[in-house]
């Protein structure tokens, strides 16, 4: 058994040393179809992200209009705290959010072009139950004349899982479309190394080589190319979306990134099963069709 | 050992290579198979090696039935025949030894046994200093004879040979047929399909000849004609 598979993984690496550069261009492949893959599943899993961070605040928001008075505000405020499904409720004034949005945002020169303060008072609003977060929401709507805008997480959050949704099923064609793509490639640089053993594979079964003998070392060869091809799309990717956090959270502070260990490590987990499964499916293939014609 | 049955081989052109041809082979016997080129000869062998399938009739090799044989069969029926060839069918880029090895590698040998076997089979064919050479290194007695080596490495019970000297000088296929009989001696069952008049004429043994894809004479120590 082992004698078999050191000579098995010396006949790949042989057959790979004789068709190099075809080798390089099939890994190459390989990892720019994992790398357009993997941005791919990190955009989602980061989109899926923002969704739940949405829906996990307990917030309504109530824009006031412009016109409200300091007393309306006030009473509105407590009528609205003494209802039994809300927990808290805050107000933030047109001032105070203007100078919070002018901090957090200093690259933005909004206040050049802007002759006056665009924002609302606004009222935030808590609940003690999500659930009745829709319902709360309408109420408000209908509540007071003051109110001029509810906006709640709820319906952003859905609008994001719309856009996820969307994702996710156009993904899968891409994703279909870019196996394929690579599938043929790998297949046909094998198929390189094949024919150049084209003789050898003959010989090998008019001395009684089994067809499971034969297909090894080309399949060994596929999982090399597959799991190189994976490795460098991992690493790739992996600096690319560390220097990516750093930029973004520098440009947008706060903005929810996904940069939770587990999902990344599955993202990149399921990058490397793919390289593997593109490299031996795509020499089992290529090693079918000769064994065929030699019958 | 080598029944053969109303075979028939009829190609896809409509060309008739063999027609009802029934023939025995006993264990141990040594066979010449002659007649022209294209009397049917390579089909004979390749049907024998289940190389070609027969478009009627039964061939049976030792306990295979070679018309019910199931493919992923085929390969352990294989490694009870050795075949040799004109062309030697060597591969280039290996030494003499991994040439022979190679054919033990297939059967899952140890490396300890593979190295016991093809040290022997060297010495048997009198080549055990070419050990580390390349094929291109070798004159054409000297690469039939790996060719042939290749073939009884693991000791089959039955070899077969396609002009075996066919692309060498008369000493030379001389001592390529000293060496078959040789194997021979050793209760191989030996088939060789040539043409090379001189040889079977000074090797006594039985012939049989072909001409167009029919057995025309069967004859126990008979001359190459009639």
């Amino acid at each position: 058994m082992m004698t078999d598979f050191i000579f098995f993984l010396s006949e790949a690496i042989t057959g790979m040393r004789r068709s190099g550069l075809m080798i390089l261009i099939s890994i190459a492949t390989i990892s720019v179809s994992l790398i357009v893959l993997g941005m791919f599943l990190l955009m989602s899993a980061n989109i899926a992200n923002l969704g739940d961070f949405m829906a996990s605040k307990l917030e309504i928001r109530l824009y006031l209009r412009q016109s409200a008075s300091e007393g309306g505000e006030s009473d509105l405020r407590a009528r609205i705290a003494k209802m039994k499904e809300v927990k808290s409720v805050k107000l933030v004034t047109r001032d105070q959010a203007w100078k919070k949005f002018q901090t957090n945002y200093p690259n933005m020169p909004l206040a050049d072009w802007v002759r006056s303060n665009p924002l609302p008072d606004t009222i935030y609003v808590k609940l003690i139950d999500q659930k009745d977060i829709e319902s709360m929401a309408a109420y408000f709507r209908r509540m007071d004349s003051l109110i001029d805008d509810v906006v709640y997480g709820g319906v952003i959050a859905q609008q994001i899982k719309t856009v996820s949704n969307f994702l996710r099923y156009s993904g899968f064609v891409l994703v279909g479309l870019l196996t394929l793509a690579t599938l043929l490639i790998v297949m046909n640089t094998i198929r390189l190394t094949v024919i150049a053993r084209q003789h050898e594979i003959e010989i090998m079964q008019l001395v009684g080589a089994t067809n499971q003998f034969v297909r090894w070392p080309f399949l060994i060869e596929g999982l090399i190319i597959g799991s190189l091809g994976s490795g460098v799309s991992i690493i790739i990717l992996k600096f690319f979306y560390v220097f990516f956090v750093q930029w973004f959270q520098d440009t947008i502070p706060y903005f929810p990134l996904m940069y939770d260990v587990n999902t990344l490590r599955t993202i990149y987990l399921m990058l490397a099963g793919m390289g593997v499964f593109l490299g031996v499916i795509g020499a089992f293939i290529a090693v079918s069709r000769s064994l065929k014609t030699t019958f | 050992m080598i029944r053969i049955k109303n075979i028939s081989k009829v190609f896809p052109n409509g060309f008739v290579a063999l027609e009802d041809v029934t023939l025995h082979i006993g264990r141990g016997e040594f066979v010449y198979l002659v007649g022209p080129s294209g009397a049917g000869k390579s089909s004979l062998l390749n049907l024998i090696f289940r190389s070609e399938v027969p478009s009627s009739g039964e061939i049976y090799i030792d306990n295979f039935a070679l018309n019910s044989i199931k493919k992923n069969q085929i390969p352990y029926f294989r490694r009870g025949i050795g075949m040799i060839f004109q062309d030697y069918k060597l591969l280039p880029r290996r030494t003499v030894y991994e040439n022979i090895a190679f054919a033990l590698r297939v059967m899952h040998y140890s490396r300890a046994r593979i190295r016991r076997q093809v040290t022997q089979v060297l010495e048997l064919v009198g080549l055990s200093e070419k050990l580390n050479h390349y094929p291109s290194e070798l004159s054409g007695g000297e690469q039939q004879r790996i060719c042939i080596a290749r073939a009884i490495v693991n000791n089959p019970p039955i070899l077969l040979a396609d002009e075996p000297t066919g692309s060498l000088d008369p000493d030379t296929s001389w001592e390529i047929m000293q060496l078959l009989s040789k194997i021979n001696a050793r209760q191989t069952t030996v088939v060789v399909a040539t043409h090379n008049k001189s040889i079977v004429d000074d090797i006594r043994k039985r012939v049989v000849g072909l001409e167009n894809g029919k057995v025309v004479r069967d004859k126990e120590l008979g001359p190459y004609e009639g």
